[in-house]
């Protein structure tokens, strides 16, 4: 058994109307194919940066779970079946970490890396001047 | 002619953090890798170790796939 991430992104029309019937769905696909799961949060809805097959917008929900490395293939391919998911990524992982200690929402910045960062950009003047914010916006 | 002054603290700032692997869902910090065009920076400009530099581009590259960051602006 191996630890896997894996990031689901979720049609808003499902998982506005129906978001219970979408976690059970993504975790009976899991438990059919033999995986524990050991964590699932809801990342929240966000803009996504380009439209996929007309979609602006959309949830993302992470779970972390252990696999046999031999289900990930038919895991996958379940996925791709199902209607509700626009995309979804697995990948190994070492750690369970917290989703609030990498990102919760666009408006974070708070924590101790924001910093590190905020202090690095005086140094370089050029950076400064640009809007860092475009690229997830737009 | 000018020498150009090494700082000691001049390390990559993933490593000056002790991030061991560079998280694609951390976008607040993927994006200050990038232009606002949504390029990435070279090494030169990141300042990024090669390890680092090589983590950063998977994770871009992970990010965008999953629509947090975009292919182009």
């Amino acid at each position: 058994m191996r630890l896997y991430e894996g990031l689901f992104l979720i049609d808003n029309m499902p998982a506005s109307t129906d978001w219970d019937g979408v976690v059970k769905n993504i975790h009976a696909i899991l438990q059919k194919n033999g995986a524990e799961v050991l964590k699932s949060e809801k990342w929240g809805e966000k803009k996504l940066a380009y439209k996929i097959k007309g979609h602006k917008r959309g949830t993302y929900f992470l779970v972390h779970f252990n696999a046999e490395n031999t289900s990930i293939p038919t895991m996958k391919r379940d996925f791709q079946l199902s209607d509700f998911l626009i995309r979804f990524l697995i990948l190994r992982d070492t750690v369970i970490e917290e989703l609030s200690a990498v990102a919760t929402d666009e408006g974070l910045g708070e924590k101790e890396t924001g910093k590190v960062f905020a202090a690095e950009e005086e140094l370089l003047p050029e950076e400064k001047s640009e809007p860092l914010l475009t690229a997830g916006e737009g | 002619m000018t020498r150009r002054i090494f700082n000691k603290t001049s390390k990559c700032r993933f490593c000056r953090m002790g991030v061991e692997e560079v998280d694609y869902k951390d976008i607040q910090n993927l994006q200050k890798l990038a232009t606002t065009r949504g390029k990435l920076f070279s090494r030169k400009r990141s300042g990024n170790c090669a390890r680092h530099q090589r983590s950063v581009k998977i994770s871009i590259k992970r990010a965008r796939f999953m629509a947090l960051l975009p292919y182009v602006t």
